[in-house]
C-alpha cells in the first residue's frame, strides 16, 4: 500500500461500494476490485477503515444494552396465560356448542312429545265423541227410556246371555242411581251397534255404553290419562256439554256420560270399572263362539 | 387453530426465544425507552405465538420474529403519529376550523425520518441482515434499503465525529495510531 494511486473517479467509484462491501453484498468480482483497489489506495482504504470504526462502535454501544433479567419470565408467563386463554376459550366454545346440540335435542324431544300428546288428546276426543253421541242420541233426545224402570228379566231379555250379567254390575256399581232401560242399540246408516244401560240419579239421566273397539285402541300415554282404576286407563273430557269418561274393556269401550261434574262422573266410572271389565272376561270365557252372532242378531 | 397442544408451546420456545436478546437490543436502541421496549418484546412474542401455525419450522425465526416487531413498532409510531396531529385553530376568516387540515409537527416528522435511518443501520450493522432480510422485514425495496443505509451511516458517522469534536478529539487516523504506538 506504499504506492498512492489517486484516480478521483475511481474512488469515488468504488466509495459508492464501499457500504455494499462493508454488508457483504457485493459479487465476488466486484469485490476483489475493491479488495485491490484499497490495497493500492491509502485514502480509500482509510475511509473504510473509518466506516469500519464507526460500525465497531455501534455494535459496542448497543450490546451494552443489557436485557432485564425479568424479561425472559415475563414472555414466559405472557405465552402461559394466552395459551390458558386460549384453551379455557376452547373449552368455552364447546360447552355452548355441546349447549345448543342439547337444547336443540331437548327442542326435538318436546316437540315431539307435544306433537304426540296433541295426535292422543285427539285420538281421545274421536273415540270419546262416539259415547256422547250414542247417549245423546238415544238416550236424551230419543227418550228412549221408560219413566217407572224396566223390569230386570226384560231388560236381560233385550241384552242377551252376554250382555245380561252386566246388569247385575250396573245397579250395584252406580250408587244413587237406577236402572231404567238397557238395550242394544244401532246406529241408522252405520255397521256400529252398542250395549246401551241408562239410569236416573242426582237429578239427570246418566248413560254406561259399551261398542266394540273394532281393533281401535286408546292411546297409552300416562300424561293423557284422567284416572287409574285396577290398572285400566280412564280417559275424559267435556264435549256437546256432556262430561264422559271412557275405558277399554276388553275388546270394547265402555263410556259412561251425563252432565254430572267432571269429578263426580270420574268416581262414578272407577268405582264401574274393574268390575265391569271383570264380568266381560268372564262372560267372554263362557260365551266364546256365538257371541259376535248374538250381537249381531240383537242388532 | 383454537387449540395447540403443550408440545407446540414447547416447539415456539424453542425457536423463538434463543432470538430474545437480539430483539431486545434493537427494540431498545431504536425506541430509548426500556418499559416501551419490553412492552414491545411482550406484543412481539404474543402476536408470534398466535401466527406461530403460519410459521414453518426450519425457516429464519430469527427474521420473522423481526418482521414481526418491526410490524408493531411501526403501528405504535403511527398511532402516536396520528394522536400528535394537531388542527390549525387560528385559520384565515371564514374559514371552517374544522374543515382544516390536520398538521403533523415539523420535529415528529425529522424523527420520522431518523428513525427510518435508525432502523436500516442497526438491522444491518448490528444484527447483520441482508439487504434482502431487511427488506422484507421493513417491506420496503431492496434500493431504498441500500440508499437509506448509505445515508443511515453517514449520518452516524457525522453525529460520532461531532461528538468526538464536543471533546476535543480528532478523529482517529492510522497515522495517529502508528504514531501512538510508536
Amino acid at each position: 500500500m506504499n504506492t498512492l494511486s489517486f484516480d478521483s473517479k475511481r474512488c469515488e467509484r468504488i466509495r459508492q461500494q464501499l457500504d455494499s462491501y462493508l454488508s457483504n453484498e457485493l459479487l465476488v468480482e466486484t469485490a476483489s476490485e475493491v479488495v485491490r483497489h484499497l490495497e493500492s489506495c491509502e485514502a480509500c482504504s482509510r475511509d473504510l477503515e473509518s466506516r469500519m470504526r464507526v460500525r465497531d462502535v455501534l455494535q459496542r454501544a448497543v450490546a451494552n444494552r443489557p436485557m432485564p433479567e425479568s424479561m425472559r419470565a415475563n414472555i414466559l408467563r405472557t405465552l402461559r396465560d394466552s395459551q390458558r386463554r386460549s384453551l379455557s376459550r376452547v373449552a368455552v366454545k364447546r360447552w355452548a356448542l355441546g349447549f345448543a346440540a342439547a337444547a336443540v335435542v331437548l327442542f326435538g324431544v318436546f316437540a315431539a312429545e307435544w306433537l304426540n300428546l296433541r295426535h292422543g288428546e285427539q285420538l281421545i276426543a274421536s273415540i270419546l265423541k262416539l259415547g256422547v253421541s250414542d247417549h245423546v242420541i238415544c238416550a236424551i233426545q230419543g227418550h228412549n227410556y221408560p219413566e217407572v224402570a224396566n223390569p230386570p228379566d226384560e231388560i236381560r231379555e233385550k241384552l242377551g246371555a252376554r250382555y245380561a250379567p252386566l246388569l247385575q254390575v250396573v245397579q250395584q256399581r252406580l250408587p244413587g242411581f237406577e236402572l231404567l232401560e238397557g238395550h242394544i242399540c244401532s246406529i241408522p246408516g252405520s255397521d256400529r251397534k252398542y250395549v246401551h244401560f241408562i239410569t236416573r240419579g242426582h237429578g239427570t239421566i246418566l248413560s254406561v255404553i259399551l261398542t266394540e273397539r273394532n281393533g281401535a285402541a286408546l292411546p297409552r300415554d300416562k300424561l293423557l290419562l284422567s284416572a287409574d282404576s285396577d290398572g285400566l286407563g280412564i280417559y275424559q273430557d267435556h264435549l256437546s256439554g256432556m262430561e264422559i269418561a271412557g275405558f277399554e274393556s276388553g275388546q270394547y269401550f265402555t263410556f259412561v256420560v251425563s252432565d254430572l261434574n267432571q269429578k263426580e262422573l270420574l268416581q262414578l266410572a272407577r268405582g264401574l270399572a274393574p268390575a265391569l271389565n271383570d264380568t266381560l272376561h268372564t262372560t267372554a270365557r263362557l260365551l266364546p263362539s256365538n257371541a259376535t252372532t248374538k250381537w249381531a242378531k240383537l242388532g | 387453530m383454537l387449540f395447540r397442544p403443550n408440545v407446540q408451546v414447547e416447539s415456539f420456545e424453542a425457536a423463538a426465544l434463543p432470538h430474545l436478546t437480539d430483539l431486545y437490543r434493537t427494540a431498545s436502541s431504536l425506541l430509548r425507552d426500556r418499559n416501551e421496549a419490553e412492552d414491545l418484546i411482550q406484543d412481539t412474542y404474543l402476536e408470534a405465538w398466535k401466527s406461530f401455525h403460519r410459521f414453518e419450522l426450519g425457516t429464519n425465526c430469527r427474521a420473522w420474529l423481526f418482521k414481526i416487531m418491526f410490524h408493531r413498532l411501526h403501528h405504535v409510531r403511527r398511532r402516536l403519529v396520528k394522536a400528535s396531529r394537531v388542527t390549525t385553530i387560528d385559520g384565515p376568516e371564514g374559514q371552517d376550523e374544522l374543515a382544516a387540515e390536520p398538521v403533523v409537527p415539523q420535529e415528529i416528522r425529522d424523527e420520522d425520518v431518523l428513525n427510518e435511518f435508525r432502523e436500516i443501520v442497526l438491522l444491518a450493522d448490528v444484527e447483520e441482515f441482508s439487504y434482502k432480510e431487511i427488506a422484507e422485514t421493513l417491506r420496503i425495496p431492496v434500493g431504498t434499503v441500500m440508499s437509506r443505509l448509505s445515508r443511515g451511516r453517514k449520518l452516524l458517522r457525522q453525529e460520532l465525529a461531532e461528538v468526538a469534536r464536543s471533546y476535543g478529539i480528532s478523529p482517529r487516523t492510522k497515522q495517529a495510531d502508528a504514531a501512538e504506538t510508536a
